[in-house]
């Protein structure tokens, strides 16, 4: 019974997804791909902030790493295919992630948050200062977009936003469902062992810093993608879009509104913060203040964020408690 | 003397009057981690806020001593609310919701600004006999500079007799070793916590200050500073005053004589420096605790 339901549910998505862009027009369509870039972008934030404990806010750096490799790939190798871009970008940020976790590993708490706020500003400092190779403030903007080349079967125009709207969902799409599953294996499941006690891990003979590394480089190499397919989706990026602090905070916050606790909180999350961009700035420019009121409110009145709520009000309304395993998959 | 050597010195008072507007900045954040294991994310936002606020009153009143005891002061106040009615009752939910917490204030902080004051940027003015250079010893310095050094020793020298010599400074120093052990002994912390909260956003209000007549007053005002006094913090070792002061000169002095040598790469300087020590210790030169 709950298998029907959800393949009813997971078909009537794909559909929903599919004739998208045909219901609501193109302005639409952008507005979701922008939206499924910062959902996958705050999935892989929280896999380090609600799955193993660790509060990020330098998590723009994989995506601007990514973002920045995709694009001085199209830019500098002629001929590049969109693919070998969109791996170059994945491979940069896992390529940062490796550099920087032998130091990280080592913190947690304040400092590792404290240590990626620093470690992000260099990385913004350094992008607009090597104006030779990120091109300073004006960033990298109309490299060429490839099309999606597969040798013998099909070539598909990567400049029609409708093609481009269907490889990007694909692309973040796949990269969730693979973080989803990451997330079930017996690993992900030492992930939040190592959030809950870290010591603990430790005894029963797990490497608790391996363990965090290799975390690390998958949240970060995801990010990447997201980045990439960002980069992509603008033909353009900047020190302001890809490094910026805000870049790092936007998915934070989109987590904590969204609901710590599960994989997909980050996705609703994602979202709700769509939806408020896009009223608020009908009505007025301050959007940042709007969304530091909904932080502020979200922290004092529904820690758990929206998944939360719906799950408080699914036991106040239904009177059943979840199962024991729904529980521990959400706290 | 040479005029080489004149350089030198003069760039070495502009370091160390950075440096001094940082410490302001950095020890009320390492106090205030120190005490309640929070790092205030708003803090930056605050130094902007007392910028602004000393930019009102110099309107309102003309003088420029009055906005220098006045905004500071507001800028606790608003410090001490914050820590009253919403710091408080997310503690229970751990450092993560009250960081993110100070990042919505700090984010309301800096839009709040904006409607008020626009996004222009302001002037301040400073007395006419704290502007121009003073020749001490054949050599000229900028008056305002060694003022702000001056002005800085003073409140640090206050800061100093407050927590060492007073019942109120040994119980916040015990506090910051052992705050539940303080709490035992019948001492209300909570208010102890919003007093250091205050006086912690009271320093950054100070420095807010003592750095606006320098960069006139704009909602961008504390995004560098601010960053700095992070580093320093943690360079210096999270709630360790000692380390925050001689961070903070350390830093002063490498921005000021980084863009002598170095100008393209002096940004970069500082995280070179702060990468180096972390990668020897990652709490920090003087830091112990997580």
């Amino acid at each position: 019974m709950r298998t029907t339901i959800k393949m009813v549910f997971a078909v009537l998505l794909i559909a929903v997804i599919a004739f998208y862009p045909r219901l609501f027009g193109i302005y639409y369509t952008n507005v979701f791909v922008t939206f499924a870039i910062f959902a996958l972008f705050a999935v892989t934030l929280n896999l380090l902030l609600g799955y193993t404990g660790l509060l990020s806010f330098g998590h723009a750096m994989f995506f601007g790493t990514g973002a920045y490799g995709t694009a001085l790939a199209l830019e500098h190798i002629g001929g590049c295919p969109l693919l070998l871009a969109l791996l170059i970008g994945f491979l940069s940020a896992v390529a940062w992630a490796l550099m920087l976790s032998p130091i990280m590993v080592r913190v947690s708490g304040t400092a590792f948050a404290m240590l990626h706020l620093a470690f992000g500003q260099l990385m913004y400092v350094l992008a607009l200062k090597l104006r030779g190779i990120t091109g300073g403030e004006d960033g990298i903007g109309g490299f060429p977009i490839p099309p999606l080349n597969i040798p013998g079967v099909v070539s598909i125009d990567m400049a029609d936003p409708l093609n481009f709207y269907y490889f990007a969902i694909a692309v973040l799409g796949l990269s969730l469902w693979i973080l989803w599953f990451f997330t079930k294996t017996p690993f992900g499941t030492i992930m939040i062992s190592v959030r809950d006690n870290a010591n603990r891990v430790d005894y029963m003979g797990f490497k608790v810093p391996q363990t965090k590394a290799l975390i690390y480089t998958i949240a970060g190499g995801f990010a990447g993608v997201a980045g990439s397919i960002y980069a992509l989706f603008q033909n353009l990026i900047s020190a302001e879009d890809g490094y910026h602090v805000f870049v790092s905070f936007a998915p934070i916050m989109m987590t904590m509104v969204g609901g710590i606790g599960s994989f997909f909180g980050p996705v609703v999350g994602s979202a709700i913060f769509g939806i408020i961009e896009e009223l608020t700035s009908r009505y007025t420019e301050r959007v940042e203040l709007v969304m530091g009121l909904i932080l502020i409110l979200v922290i004092m009145y529904a820690p758990m964020g929206f998944l939360g709520l719906i799950q408080i009000f699914k036991i106040k309304w239904f009177g059943r408690l979840p199962q024991k395993a729904a529980l521990e998959e959400t706290s | 003397m040479d005029p080489v050597t004149a350089m030198y010195i003069a760039q070495g008072i502009h370091g160390l009057a950075y440096g001094m507007i940082l410490f302001l900045l950095a020890s009320g954040l390492t106090l205030i981690f120190g005490m309640m294991g929070i790092l205030n994310l708003a803090h930056a936002a605050f130094f902007m806020l007392s910028a602004y606020f000393c930019y009102q009153v110099l309107a309102m009143t003309g003088s420029f001593w009055l906005a220098l005891l006045i905004a500071p002061v507001a800028t606790g106040l608003v410090g001490v609310v914050l820590e009253r009615f919403l710091l408080r009752r997310v503690h229970a939910f751990g450092h993560i919701g009250e960081l993110i917490l100070t990042v919505g204030v700090s984010l309301v902080i800096l839009e709040g600004v904006k409607v008020f004051w626009g996004t222009e940027s302001l002037p301040v003015s400073v007395p006419a006999y704290l502007e121009g250079l003073i020749s001490i010893a054949g050599l000229e310095y900028p008056i305002y500079r060694l003022f702000i050094i001056g002005l800085a020793l003073f409140v640090l020298g206050i800061l100093a007799v407050v927590l060492y010599k007073t019942r109120l400074g040994m119980v916040v120093r015990a506090a910051v070793s052992d705050a539940d052990m303080v709490n035992a002994l019948g001492i209300n912390v909570p208010l102890v916590f919003m007093f250091v909260f205050g006086l912690g956003t009271w320093l950054a209000g100070i420095a807010g200050v003592a750095i606006a007549p320098i960069l006139t007053v704009f909602p961008g005002l504390g995004d560098q500073v601010g960053l700095d006094a992070f580093m320093v913090v943690v360079v210096g070792g999270f709630g360790s005053l000692g380390g925050a002061f001689l961070v903070s000169i350390i830093f002063g002095l490498l921005s000021s004589y980084g863009v002598q040598f170095v100008s393209q790469l002096a940004p970069v300087l500082m995280f070179v420096f702060m990468a180096i020590v972390l990668v020897i210790k990652p709490m920090g030169l003087f830091g112990e605790r997580e």
